[in-house]
């Protein structure tokens, strides 16, 4: 062995991502080629090829049917890195704080209709549980993704759908203060979440969720199925009903959420264009997984869209059944477009 | 401002725990990806956060701390401040760069385990902002070198490493895979944020930022004290996890997650830190050895956290402490003598001044170590440069994945039998540096047996051709990008 003589010539960029003569994106250059380790022989991690995590990959990253010969060309719309992910969402928090702060300084809570408060209680309350789901559920997709940009943009998802979940907490200890100690009850909003029959649905859709292990399924089901519709029902019918019920707070907290899963549905969709385009027969995998999941989303809209009814101003059922079927529609449509 | 302060809601946004219905708690969290089967449910739901922080705070503190870690690296990154650095630095930085960035990466979906399988919602949240926190680190720890290959191309390693087979980065690889890829959320939370975070990286995070500080290298000291800040926080995962496990009668299966990851961090302590402290860190800059720091920081913390929770010393600590002597000196010795099969220029750190300071550090040092430097010494003066390298692969350990270096340890009085450690199992003949290594994978031989380390792909015919070019070019090293020493053999002529 002796000592290397020649000078290594200067780089322009990583010599295992680069993009030509392009230069990368900030997003390119922490993103691009991280997850090594899918794909790897003779098993995605350093530890025996039979130990239990290695089989899981195996089995349900490596193993799914939804594949491609190259992940790495998929890239979120948003472009989202971590420092982007924060400056975006410190931005909305600052929106989300100015909306609470200027219902709260017009006293908004104490003016609500009880029986509207009763809804609240019965159907926005007891949504933490479902927001949970669908946060765990984005942080088991985002550690299953074949690539750090299906990873990175399943974790902010998840982190989102936290934040969704912490302004309903909020919510619930505020509306109490107005309206009753009850309102802050965990039991009482456990309560609801199992046993009252207008969520058993949506739960059992959720609880379901859980175990579809597959990433391409998983992904799938919480991301072109279940988690649209239960935005579309909460984010868009409910967010109406609470305008028509005088509660403009309510409304407006869950469009803000809205914006979140705009932007989460439009890095889903383009993941499943993207691998439609990667291969025909993807098309066949992800429609089959929708037809499979969707009665059971639609289910869920339709339990909890009996509680309509009971608002003050009420609106119908199947007109929220409707917003829900629509979006999903949409949402079809696009990823085939 | 919204009126209502975080802690009036909070618990609200925790108590997201129930009882499942259409699918049984097994199939939710299964064992496997769970860990947690040993404690009922119910025990689970008393996992409390030491630490607590809301999804707005999270975001208002990490867009301040980003925006001024990234100004600061802009600002810096136009300046002359990178070519000015000792030589020896650069290494260390080089070096953390391509074996941490993506370890820090992978972190994240270590996390994310514990955020979809910890057993209960307060630890799943608290994991959820580890997720990101975890991103956070290992796409900051790939922007700045990024931004430093024009000056230094061995940056590209900060991605790459993972990408080859590099020894240093089979051992950092399986090491990780180990403690948080490849494992169960209670494990994790045990061996990653309690033992490795709480222990040792927390500690080491702060003593670097400060000593890249002192060095002049402001871009790595604010990167660094930016990542400890998070750090300190999710790191705080690992305390109601033991408690949880103590107060439930398995105090014995935590001990035991703890004794294996305290042994496998402290060897990759001794190789990255242990380095950089003793060799690598110019000598005004050091405040401490390898050796202090260790006792002064490490022991302390890990005494306090012993005592907390009522658990023992791991049972092979006095080997641990006569390590402190002379270990990372022999893993020292052996990497720069394999510098081309490393990414950095390994310092050789043996000018007179700095034998002065080692025999100072380490007594004893001049008569063990520094009889091997100074015949290198010899070598380097009448030219004999092809003298300094080795001719033949030294054996790996099957656990760590690091050079054996027992011969060392018989010279410094701590062995008496320079030979490996030997076991057999199903046939296959594994080779140990020690006797934790050997009892970390005789407790669990599955999880560890089909694994091959650099030498066993060498003597198997993985590697072709079986010659030095055949095993750099296997590691993924380009003439270019092998490691020189740092300062040219200054130290060898007094310098």
């Amino acid at each position: 062995m002796t000592t290397p003589a020649t000078q290594q010539p200067r780089l322009r960029t990583w010599s295992i991502a680069g993009a030509g003569r392009r230069r990368l994106t900030e997003y390119e250059i922490v993103t691009g080629k991280f997850h090594y380790h899918f794909g790897r022989q003779p098993a995605p991690f350093d530890l025996d090829p039979g130990s239990a995590i290695n089989q899981w990959y195996l089995r349900y990253r490596e193993g799914s049917p939804l594949r491609a010969d190259d992940w790495e060309g998929f890239k979120d719309p948003a472009q989202l890195s971590y420092r982007r992910y924060i400056a975006l969402q410190h931005d909305r928090e600052i929106y989300a704080e100015g909306v609470v702060d200027h219902f709260e300084a017009a006293d908004h809570d104490a003016r609500l209709d009880p029986a509207w408060v009763a809804v609240l209680g019965r159907l926005y309350l007891p949504a933490r549980f479902a927001f949970h789901v669908l946060q765990i559920a984005s942080l088991y997709v985002g550690q299953l993704g074949p690539s750090a940009a299906i990873t990175n943009a399943s974790f902010f998802q998840g982190a989102d759908e936290l934040r969704a979940l912490q302004w309903i907490a909020y919510r619930a200890r505020s509306l109490s203060l107005a309206h009753g100690a009850d309102l802050a009850d965990s039991a009482t909003a456990r309560a609801i979440w199992e046993d009252d029959p207008a969520w058993q649905p949506a739960r059992q859709a959720l609880e379901t969720l859980l175990l579809a292990y597959d990433w391409g399924e998983a992904f799938t089901a919480l991301d072109l199925v279940v988690k649209p519709a239960l935005d579309a029902f909460f984010k868009e019918a409910f967010a109406d009903l609470a305008l028509a019920n005088g509660d403009g707070l309510t409304a407006q907290l869950l469009r803000e959420s809205g914006v979140d899963t705009a932007r989460n549905q439009a890095w889903a969709t383009a993941l499943a264009r993207y691998a439609i385009a990667a291969r025909p027969e993807n098309f066949t995998i992800l429609t089959e997984w929708v037809d499979k999941w969707r009665p059971a989303a639609e289910g869920a809209a339709g339990g909890l869209a009996e509680i309509f009814a009971e608002a003050p101003v009420p609106v119908s059922p199947e007109s929220a059944v409707a917003t829900v079927t629509a979006s999903l529609g949409n949402l079809k449509e696009e990823i085939r477009s | 401002m919204p009126r209502l302060s975080r802690s009036d809601w909070y618990d609200l946004s925790r108590d997201t725990n129930w009882t499942f219905r259409y699918v049984t708690e097994d199939a939710v969290f299964p064992e496997e990806l769970s860990g947690s089967h040993r404690v009922g449910k119910q025990q689970w739901l008393a996992w409390d956060e030491p630490y607590k922080v809301s999804y707005r705070e999270y975001v208002h503190n990490q867009v301040t701390k980003d925006t001024t870690t990234y100004s600061l690296k802009n600002a810096i990154s136009r300046s002359k401040v990178f070519d000015e650095l000792d030589p020896g630095w650069k290494s260390v930085i080089l070096a953390h760069y391509g074996a941490i960035t993506m370890p820090e990466y992978l972190a994240s979906i270590g996390e994310a385990r514990m955020a979809r399988f910890g057993r209960a919602a307060a630890w799943r949240n608290t994991a959820t902002f580890g997720a990101l926190d975890e991103v956070r680190h290992g796409q900051i720890q790939a922007f700045f070198p990024y931004g430093l290959l024009e000056k230094e191309p061995r940056g590209d390693w900060a991605l790459k490493a993972f990408h080859t087979n590099n020894w240093i980065a089979i051992a950092v690889r399986q090491l990780f895979d180990d403690m948080f890829v490849a494992n169960d959320a209670v494990s994790i939370a045990l061996q990653l944020t309690f033992t490795l975070e709480t222990g040792f990286t927390n500690l080491q995070f702060l003593g670097m930022a400060a000593d890249a500080i002192d060095v002049g290298d402001l871009e790595f000291g604010a990167l660094i004290s930016s990542i400890q800040t998070d750090e300190a926080r999710h790191a705080q995962q690992g305390e109601p996890t033991i408690k949880v496990l103590i107060d439930n009668g398995h105090k014995a299966w935590g001990q035991f997650l703890i004794d294996h990851m305290f042994w496998r961090s402290w060897r990759a302590f001794a190789l990255l830190t242990g380095l950089s402290m003793d060799y690598y860190t110019p000598l005004e800059s050091r405040k401490m050895s390898f050796r202090e720091f260790i006792e002064d920081w490490v022991i302390k913390q890990f005494a306090e956290q012993f005592r907390d929770y009522g658990l023992d010393f791991p049972w092979y600590w006095d080997e641990f402490v006569r390590e402190l002597t002379w270990y990372h000196h022999a893993i020292h010795t052996v990497v720069w003598n394999w510098r081309p099969t490393v990414w950095w220029n390994p310092d050789a750190g043996v000018s007179p001044a700095e034998r002065e300071w080692l025999e100072e550090k380490y007594p004893g040092w001049n008569r063990t170590f520094g009889r091997h430097w100074d015949v290198i010494t010899e070598n380097v003066r009448t030219g004999n440069i092809a003298a300094t390298f080795p001719e033949t692969l030294p054996l790996a350990c099957n656990i760590c994945q690091l050079p054996i270096v027992r011969a060392a340890g018989v010279l410094a009085g701590a062995h008496t039998d320079p030979a490996p450690l030997r076991h057999v199992h199903e046939g296959r003949l594994y080779l140990f540096c020690s006797e934790p290594c050997k009892w970390i994978f005789t407790q669990r031989p599955d999880r560890f047996k089909g694994h091959k380390s650099i030498v066993d792909r060498f003597l198997t015919g993985e590697i072709s051709p079986p010659d030095v070019g055949g095993i750099l070019a296997y590691m993924g090293l380009s003439e270019p990008e092998q490691g020189q020493d740092a300062t040219g053999y200054a130290w060898a002529n007094g310098g």
